[in-house]
């Protein structure tokens, strides 16, 4: 074999490798809102006012979804709209309620109508269920609940969770059920094509949430080059090895907040909560600005560049 | 600075609980907070008594130093100048389930005589007529922190006999009842409302009045409490929030998110 072949053959083989290596998981996100069926079960991202994803809620919503579970520890305007909407049926969790403003309008309707069931836990127990679920095993101990209505009282789940003594120690232990969901949605800062999800900020429940699902859907704010990441792997929170798709999704917590790119909408969560008292208010809503509107880039054109702008963080300031 | 107490018509009964939960809070302590009063009152403790208390909240913003009022414990304004931001399983986990948590700012729709706390549902669990926020973090922090402060409205309908639906343990039936269940946390130590403050007996673990705020009788506090309140023989008036309190107070929340200004 002349030399000159050689050369050629490693130089086909090595641009071939590093091709082959780098995987696209891009999709839409109408792509990823459709791989979910009626009756799945998510984990759902996000903490409060902090990454919510909004954007997916409100495709859910457009793709008329039914009778979903939703896992969370505490969520606010997305999973009242979801709930609105009549799009799940279920919740695990912790804490629902629009912070500083009130209750969650739509999901108190719903629950009087019977619409929706939910099984309270803590927000520690929550996250633990998820850390047991990425981590594979069938259950986690934790200290709280112990003495109250949260393991006396149970709404739809066979067991909802255990006081044991630990057989080591005698210790009075709570065992609560990991969670494995059908998907795990989660809305981060930055991630490249593969998957490789950053987080800026707190990441509430994400970390371990994103680990848990079966199948991962990561959404965030922009899809940066793998060279980049590579450059800080350190800021990496969620490898690629977990994720099954990735979403291309800026501005999709609006109206909440994504901390280093953008601060909550108040007058818009502030006119979400005053019309959504009544249940004509919420249907204005609904089709003002989710099924009236045939994308989330729609959507954003509504509420207008000059306003988003107003948003956007000023650093040193990460609002 | 000005250490002289105020004059009652100086100050707001919102400011002066902002006041009295700011005096719990102790320099090196390490402190839970939720929004609303919970956060200016460590707001006002950082820029008083207590500069090197550690702000935790649930989200993960760790020894926050927020100069901007947050809406939400998972707001970026809390994330200015914090020392880490990290996540629940470290906060509520490894922090406050491994014992490192001084002290947990609570709110709550009920509480009873035994300072159990309900913020889940009000009427029965079958049909509850008001589905509330729920437990977020609340249950864990009061299972777990040494001392607890609720900070509440007074009124017969919060202060009950009877919770609707007990979602985080204080002295669940009285003396030793927490050690039985496993509680690993000192449970709460006092309850700061619009009329007075409430500690509890340390035999019996029944609540107790501890001091009144100006202007407010005994009568008016038992006839807005529904449950039994152990009233001593000599009840002291609150202590009133110094002038510097009050200046400084009223640089946390200049716009008056959670402390309208007075008139």
């Amino acid at each position: 074999m002349c030399m000159y072949r050689v050369n050629a053959v490693l130089n086909w083989s090595v641009t071939s490798l590093v091709e082959k290596s780098v995987e696209d998981k891009r999709i839409s996100l109408k792509e990823a809102v459709s791989l979910v069926p009626d009756g799945a079960s998510l984990f759902w991202g996000g903490f409060g006012f902090q990454r919510p994803p909004m954007a997916f809620a409100c495709e859910l919503v457009r793709q008329k979804k039914r009778n979903l579970s939703v896992y969370t520890c505490g969520s606010e305007m997305d999973i009242d709209i979801l709930s609105g909407a009549y799009a799940v049926s279920r919740f695990e969790l912790a804490f629902f309620a629009i912070e500083g403003i009130g209750l969650v309008p739509n999901i108190q309707r719903r629950i009087r109508e019977g619409a929706i069931e939910i099984e309270d836990y803590t927000n520690l127990a929550m996250a633990l269920r998820f850390l047991g679920g990425a981590l594979g095993v069938p259950f986690m101990p934790l200290k709280s609940m112990l003495g109250t209505d949260l393991l006396a009282k149970t709404r739809f789940r066979p067991k909802k969770a255990e006081v044991m003594s630990c057989p080591f120690s005698g210790e009075k232990v709570v065992l609560v059920p990991s969670i494995r969901p059908d998907f795990s949605i989660v809305h981060a800062s930055r991630v490249d094509k593969e998957g490789n999800a950053q987080i800026d900020g707190i990441k509430g429940e994400d970390v371990e949430g994103a680990r848990a699902g079966k199948k991962v859907i990561v959404l965030a704010e922009e899809i940066v080059d793998s060279e980049f990441i590579r450059s800080q792997p350190d800021q990496t929170v969620i490898p690629n090895i977990y994720v099954t798709h990735v979403v291309e999704c800026p501005w999709g917590s609006y109206p909440m907040m994504v901390y280093n790119y953008y601060d909550y909408d108040m007058e818009h969560v502030r006119m979400y909560y005053d019309q959504c008292k009544t249940e004509e208010g919420w249907q204005k809503y609904l089709q003002e600005y989710i099924t009236g509107v045939d994308s989330h880039e729609e959507m954003l054109q509504k509420i207008g560049v000059e306003k988003l702008l107003k948003l956007k963080a000023k650093k040193p300031f990460p609002y | 600075m000005n250490k002289k107490h105020a004059n009652p018509e100086e100050f707001t009964t919102l400011e002066l609980m902002a006041v009295c939960g700011s005096r719990q809070i102790g320099n090196n302590e390490v402190v839970f907070i939720g929004t609303g009063l919970p956060l200016i009152a460590a707001m006002l403790a950082k820029k008083t008594h207590a500069p090197r208390a550690k702000i935790v909240y649930e989200a993960g913003f760790i020894d926050s130093n927020a100069k901007d009022i947050a809406f939400s414990i998972a707001d970026s304004r809390l994330g200015y100048r914090a020392s880490a931001a990290i996540g629940l399983i470290e906060t509520l986990g490894v922090m406050l389930q491994g014992g490192h948590v001084d002290l947990g700012f609570v709110g709550a729709a009920q509480i009873d005589e035994y300072g159990n706390i309900n913020t889940t549902y009000i009427g029965n669990f079958e049909k509850p007529s008001v589905r509330l926020p729920g437990s977020g973090g609340g249950n864990d922090i009061i299972s777990s922190a040494k001392r607890i402060v609720a900070i509440m409205t007074h009124e017969k309908r919060k202060m009950v006999k009877k919770l609707d639906y007990l979602t985080s343990p204080g002295f669940l039936d009285g003396a030793g009842a927490r050690e039985r269940a496993g509680l690993r946390g000192g449970g709460p130590s006092l309850v700061v409302t619009n009329l007075c403050q409430m500690d509890f007996d340390p035999e019996t673990k029944h609540i107790r009045l501890a001091t009144i705020h100006p202007g407010v009788t005994v009568e008016q506090v038992l006839e807005n409490s529904g449950f039994d309140l152990i009233v001593p023989k000599d009840v002291p008036t609150t202590e009133l929030p110094t002038c510097e309190e009050l200046a400084l107070l009223r640089t946390v929340d200049p716009d008056g998110i959670y402390i309208p200004r007075p008139k």
